[in-house]
């Protein structure tokens, strides 16, 4: 069970050695909160960890776009920062549903990125902010978009030797995500549901967490929900498109109806909370 | 307060089983069972003993040759018939665990599966026919009776029927079990994370056919026992290895094994029927249908002495409970604190409280109507003692109305329950005392297992006889071979029961002094400059100057104390079939809960909650308190989220703390705890046990809570969101 741990001080020594190992042979280490899970159990067994925490990775930087977020910064240092809630309540909202505090010391937003969980707290806001992915590897640098990366459970669609370096992530009128979960601290949702709201077309992005097997965009929920301010009707037709459209299955967690119900529920809920913050309270 | 043991706890100089660790030790591993239920073909441990690094491996062969005299009923590995997932039928110990897992790997097992019997429900879909009793998968049946209950249902105004289903709930102690064993010069020694050193010496002795005094057990400190080191485990696996070895070898579980393995208490059905006239209850049947896994310990006990539960501390009339134990494929059934109290209280209390609701009378008034008061007769025929229940639910009814006054608002409830539990199991014990001239020491065998009620209610009890500082008592552990005899930290029975036996030894050490000191009047002692002093009115003398020679070089004056005591007689004449167990000392305890509800999503939180305890005399209120507090967490668990889900193939699905969900802080809501005292009990200066009761009552108030805050009556624990939507509105 033992492996070799590897923490590279320099960007390209970290390519490097990713490029240089046999597939499967290294695992990829921005703060292991899942991973190391993974190993415990035997479910996987790299012979070299590669670890982020060296690299100059470590920070978050705001700007006139959107926040830049290194892909070994701990998650606890963007929610300490009193600017994510102002300006991406959605991602606090989602930071804040991840395990503990003392797990959010040490779990990363790059992490989150590359383990590609099916049941991520993170990946459906980020997916509703159009998040951008900035990779590095053997052939240099690029950007792709997250809904790209994103391919099966646990598999993102990164190249050879390629690392994620950092996720950029543009700054909208308003956001929220909602979960749905046995138990409220420390558990694994069973759905996620994330909305951002804009104030120019398309107004609404919606995606959806807890389903196999990547968290999705809901792109027909988003058609449903055309308007800047739909009417009681037309949120009510993209709450059952929401609930009917995704693929939800029955597993330990929840039940596929289960599912269904609180999607359409969560999604309700949270366009009527992004249009009462939208809507200045009269007098 | 300060914990006296918290600077050995906090400095990590504390010893758990999971840090044991000894020269030339090996790493001992079980070869799981790959079926739940089934037959082994084959069974070739020679491939894993060639496996570098192990040093034996042994199966039911090895049992017979190194054990010759070991429990046939009972073998340490089944021979043929397999029944549960991961059962051990063979182990391994290896110079590393690396190797014992490698050993593991490499032994050649045939098993022909059968299908597994994983809800009793799939056997029984209706209650069983009398002719259950013979059938090979019923481990216990107990039924008794008294009174016209046929009259009782046919002259009845209303006969209110439900049937009530509970989950599996697993123990989820931090440490989990392990040992270190080693066989030498004829003696077996292990040393253990155990609540009952002294039980696993009896069960060692049993299941490997050893002379009790040829098995030596050492316990460890303890992180949480909660039933589920109330008696042996692993050791006799361990020392198997061990004699087979030569060598010491440690066999310790991971979480998920923890798990998967674990003894824990396993689903149940309840059905009962009450009938009422006038709006008082004349007559009430009720029946169980246990789950016992593998096998039940200690005969019928979960059976006999749970049903009684259903009854209830209530005045019922005419009455039958009739209870079955059916054996499935799970691990054997294992006790969980106050064994299946909570899940009998919640089908009780909520049947009582929908009763009540049906004739339109206040929950907690129809309770005080039926209440057991001292004096009165239990429907086993036992004379009920002082008991505070009725009190209780006064101080619960008047905050209950306090908090729905201050503003309980839309989709909040309030739920009241009932639990008692009888805290004088009969289990006795011995203390032996030794008091020198810098302090009083307690020797025990048993361990502090983090209720506190050996370092602070044993010496609590010395404090309050002799008059010394709680600084000048400790205890000190001694091993089964020196230690004097007790029956272990369970049962909320160590302060009651051993407690009296160091009330006894204090009291005679006393007596002694004074004789010595030519008082008549009692004497007290006092610590002066770090010595003891013995003082008697005005005459005062150093201990020292009291001791004889030969106790000073002994350490000090050595006192011993014995307690056993009784289980009331139950009326046999009432008794069918099955044995039932005496209750006496009974403890009463009322929970109040509110609760929100999302009646969409179906998430229940619990807002505020109160307990009531009757606890005697409250010997150590900081300690009694902190008991009631993690007894009120551990029962909002098994209300809301706490649930062993097996699959139709017979494995634990969620054998990890991550979807087997024990609450965090954050669910643990404000608690408010109130200590009833004057009602006293056996224990010494009236103390009654508080480690078990106080969960009994929470699963059932927050069932209650939530159907006041919606009208819905949810019949299977836990309340989880997903069950609770369904009762709301049908998916």
């Amino acid at each position: 069970m033992g492996f070799e741990l590897l923490r590279p001080a320099t960007v390209p020594q970290a390519v490097a050695l990713a490029s240089a190992a046999a597939p499967g042979e290294l695992a990829v280490l921005a703060g292991g909160t899942d991973l190391l899970l993974d190993v415990d159990r035997g479910l996987v067994a790299p012979r070299r960890v590669l670890s982020l925490a060296r690299l100059p990775w470590h920070s978050h930087r705001w700007a006139k776009g959107g926040l830049t977020v290194g892909s070994a910064e701990p998650l606890r240092n963007l929610e300490l920062d009193p600017r994510l809630a102002r300006r991406l309540p959605g991602l606090h909202d989602a930071i804040r549903a991840v395990g503990s505090v003392a797990l959010r010391e040490r779990a990363t937003l790059g992490g989150n990125v590359v383990r590609a969980a099916p049941a991520s707290d993170l990946l459906p806001i980020l997916l509703a902010y159009d998040a951008v992915v900035d990779v590095v590897g053997p052939e240099g640098r690029r950007s792709v978009a997250l809904d790209a990366l994103l391919a099966r459970s646990r598999e993102p669609a990164l190249g050879h030797g390629e690392l994620v370096a950092s996720v950029a992530i543009p700054t909208t009128a308003d956001s929220v995500y909602r979960w749905q979960r046995v138990r409220p601290a420390n558990d694994v949702s069973q759905v996620g549901v994330a909305v951002v709201r804009s104030t120019e077309r398309p107004y609404w992005r919606v995606a959806l967490g807890g389903v196999p097997s990547r968290p999705l965009r809901l792109h027909d929920v988003e058609r449903e929900l055309a308007r800047a301010r739909p009417t009681r009707e037309e949120l009510g037709r993209a709450a059952a498109v929401a609930g009917a459209s995704a693929p939800f299955v029955s597993d330990k967690r929840a039940s596929e109806p289960y599912r269904r119900r609180v999607v359409a529920l969560l999604l309700t809920r949270s366009v009527e909370q992004l249009l009462a913050r939208a809507t200045p309270k009269a007098g | 307060m300060i914990r006296p043991d918290a600077r050995e706890k906090l400095s990590g100089e504390a010893v758990y089983g999971t840090d044991l660790a000894v020269e030339r030790m090996l790493y001992g591993a079980f070869v799981p069972s790959p079926v739940p239920n089934g037959v082994v073909r084959r069974l070739d441990l020679g491939p894993a003993r060639r496996v570098p690094g192990v040093v034996a491996a042994v199966g039911p062969d090895e049992l017979d040759r190194l054990c010759p005299k070991h429990d046939l009923e009972r073998p340490l590995f089944p021979k043929v018939a397999v029944s549960y997932y991961g059962q051990p039928l063979a182990a391994v110990a290896a110079e590393s665990p690396a190797a014992a897992r490698a050993a593991v790997r490499a032994v050649v097992l045939e098993v022909d599966a059968a299908p597994p019997l994983v809800d009793v429900e799939e056997l029984y879909p209706a209650w069983p026919e009398a002719s259950a009793r013979g059938d090979a998968r019923t481990v216990a049946h107990v039924l008794a009776r008294d009174g016209d209950l046929v009259e009782a249902f046919a002259r009845a105004d209303l006969v209110h029927e439900e049937t009530y289903r509970t989950s599996g709930v697993h123990q989820v102690a931090i440490e989990p079990h392990a040992c270190v064993a080693e066989v030498a010069d004829g003696r077996w020694s292990v040393t253990t994370t155990t609540q009952t050193p002294f039980g696993v010496r009896e069960d060692v002795s049993d299941l490997l056919g050893i002379p009790p005094e040829k098995v030596v057990v050492t316990g460890t400190w303890v992180g949480g026992g909660f039933g589920g080191k109330g008696s042996s485990f692993l050791e006799p696996y361990a020392l198997l290895l061990a004699a087979a070895a030569g060598r010491p070898v440690r066999l310790a579980l991971s979480y998920r094994e923890e798990f998967q393995l674990g003894r824990t208490t396993l689903p149940m059905v309840v059905r009962l029927e009450t009938a009422v006239r006038d709006g008082a209850i004349t007559g009430r049947r009720v029946r169980l249908l246990l789950d016992s896994g593998a096998s039940l310990p200690g005969r019928d006990f979960a059976t006999g002495y749970a049903i009684a539960f259903l009854l209830g501390p209530y005045r019922v009339g005419a009455f039958e409970m009739e209870g079955y134990a059916i054996r499935t494929n799970k691990p054997p059934f294992g006790p969980h604190r106050a064994p299946l109290a909570p899940q009998c209280a919640f089908a009780l209390e909520s049947h009582t409280d929908s009763l009540a609701r049906r004739l339109g009378i206040d929950p907690v008034e129809f309770r005080l109507r039926h209440v057991w008061r001292e004096g009165d007769t239990t429907p086993l025929g036992l004379r009920v003692g002082p008991f505070g229940l009725a009190e209780a639910l006064e101080r619960a009814r008047a905050l209950r109305d306090r908090w729905r006054a201050d503003g309980s608002g839309s989709g909040r409830g309030l739920g009241v329950a009932c639990g008692f539990w009888s805290t004088g199991t009969g289990a006795g014990g011995e203390a032996r005392l030794r008091l020198g001239p810098e302090g009083l020491a307690i020797v025990e065998g048993e361990r502090e297992i983090g209720s506190g009620s050996v370092v602070g209610g044993l010496v609590d009890v010395a404090v309050r006889v002799t008059g010394l500082p709680p600084t000048a008592v400790r205890v000190v552990y001694e091993n089964t071979a020196t230690a004097p005899y007790d029956t272990g930290v369970f049962g909320s029975r160590t302060v009651g029961a051993l407690g009296q036996a160091v009330a006894k030894a204090a009291a005679s050490l006393v007596r002694t002094l004074a004789d010595r000191l030519g008082s008549r009047a009692p004497v007290s002692l006092e610590v002066k400059g770090g010595r003891v002093v013995v003082v008697s009115g005005r005459l005062r003398r150093s201990l020292e100057a009291l001791l004889t020679p030969e106790e000073r070089r002994a350490g000090g004056l050595v006192a011993t104390g014995k307690h056993y005591g009784r289980s009331g007689p139950i009326d046999e004449r009432r008794v069918v079939d099955g044995t039932f167990y005496g209750y006496q000392d009974f403890t009463a305890t009322v929970a109040l809960a509110e609760v929100a509800v999302d009646k969409e999503t179906g998430q229940v939180s619990a807002t505020r909650v109160a307990e009531f305890l009757d606890v005697g005399v409250a010997l150590n209120p900081a300690l009694v308190t902190a008991q009631v507090e993690g007894g009120v967490a551990m029962g909002l668990g098994t209300a809301l989220t706490e649930e062993m889900l097996w699959r139709d193939d017979g494995r634990l699905g969620n054998p990890g703390l991550l979807d087997y969900r024990v609450p965090t802080i954050t669910e643990v809501p404000p608690l408010t705890v109130e200590l009833l005292e004057g009602h006293k009990g056996a224990g010494p200066f009236g103390a009654k046990g508080v480690g078990e009761p106080p969960i009994i009552p929470v699963p059932a108030a927050v069932a209650n809570a939530l159907a006041d805050a919606t009208g819905a009556r949810v019949t299977e624990l836990p309340l989880s969101p997903e069950r609770v939507a369904r009762a709301l509105k049908p998916l």
